[in-house]
């Protein structure tokens, strides 16, 4: 690998900017990516919510990943985890739903209709 | 699956599954062959042909389509998907396939398949080597390296993810990917 020196000029600035995200999380959204998530374009829709979170310069959301959930044919699927309230599904997320999904849900707590798979418990 | 990013990362999700800590990637074009090797030490399946859509490791339903579509995207252009078991603990996954044929799919995106990887199993290492033909093999990452330069274990970075996907895409382009191939 060429240009690990690079790598250490900006090692200050991201350290200090991990620190800052790395205390408590109080939302966790979590992508499906088995083999039927990964064919329905779930990659795009979690570089969607890491980009909406990094410009939206938001430290307690944490994306994180899954295997298949067993709904091959509602994929891409992803789970919203916020603290104190219940786990929400949501089902069909391509690009236009994350960005719509964040902004309702995310940032104003108000679920999407829309792409609601299920509510409550798993 | 659209192309062969997508396949290429739903091995890189097996490997992760099957409990790999390390997982090696050569990818290799030259003759409008694209040759891509995946060695990881994850615990494999054993006596099973998981080319078959019925034999999976999944507990959610009974067929995993992975392997089965990736060796039909190979076998499709005459190319060929190979996987066995490596000595001690691990398994290698080899396909081929040929990129000017009539039913090739097309590359897509490659570089980001790795950035998507190390956002996605951070904990994992990647080291990713690419060669062009007879040309040398060059490693385009280790994030074992970036881990140990840096002196922190998360590397979930913008920056660093950045500084990646510029490294991978510019030694892609050396040897003629590019994403544009085949991009309808």
């Amino acid at each position: 690998m060429e240009n690990l020196e690079e790598l250490k000029k900006m090692r200050e600035k991201v350290r200090k900017e991990l620190d800052l995200r790395n205390g408590k999380h109080r939302i966790k959204i979590v992508v499906c990516l088995g083999t039927c998530g990964i064919a329905a374009g779930a990659r795009e829709a979690m570089n969607t919510f890491v980009e909406l979170i990094t410009s939206n310069n938001k430290t307690d959301i944490k994306v994180a990943t899954s295997g298949c959930a067993g709904f091959c044919a509602q994929e891409p699927i992803i789970y919203v985890y916020v603290e104190d309230r219940a786990p929400v599904v949501y089902r069909n997320v391509n690009v236009e739903a994350a960005k719509e999904i964040f902004a309702s849900h995310i940032l104003n707590d108000k679920i999407v209709e829309k792409y609601l798979f299920s509510k409550g418990k798993k | 699956m659209k192309d062969l990013a997508d396949h290429l990362f739903d091995i890189l999700e097996n490997s992760v599954t099957a409990g790999a800590t390390e997982v090696k990637v050569i990818l290799d074009f030259h003759n409008n062959i694209f040759f891509c090797e995946i060695k990881d030490n994850g615990k494999g399946i054993e006596g099973e042909d998981v080319t078959d859509p019925f034999v999976t490791s999944r507990k959610e339903r009974k067929v995993g389509l992975g392997l089965p579509l990736l060796k039909k995207t190979a076998e499709n252009t005459d190319g060929f998907l190979r996987i066995s078991k490596l000595k001690g603990i691990g398994t290698s996954l080899k396909f081929e396939t040929d990129i000017s044929h009539i039913d090739a799919k097309p590359f897509g995106n490659l570089a980001k398949v790795f950035v998507d990887a190390m956002r996605s199993w951070p904990e994992i290492n990647f080291e990713v080597s690419i060669k062009g033909g007879k040309g040398k093999n060059e490693q385009v990452l280790n994030t074992k390296e970036i881990k140990d330069t840096m002196g922190f274990s998360d590397i979930r970075h913008k920056e660093i993810q950045d500084f990646v996907y510029k490294s991978i895409d510019k030694e892609l382009k050396r040897i003629g990917i590019n994403t544009q191939f085949g991009n309808f």
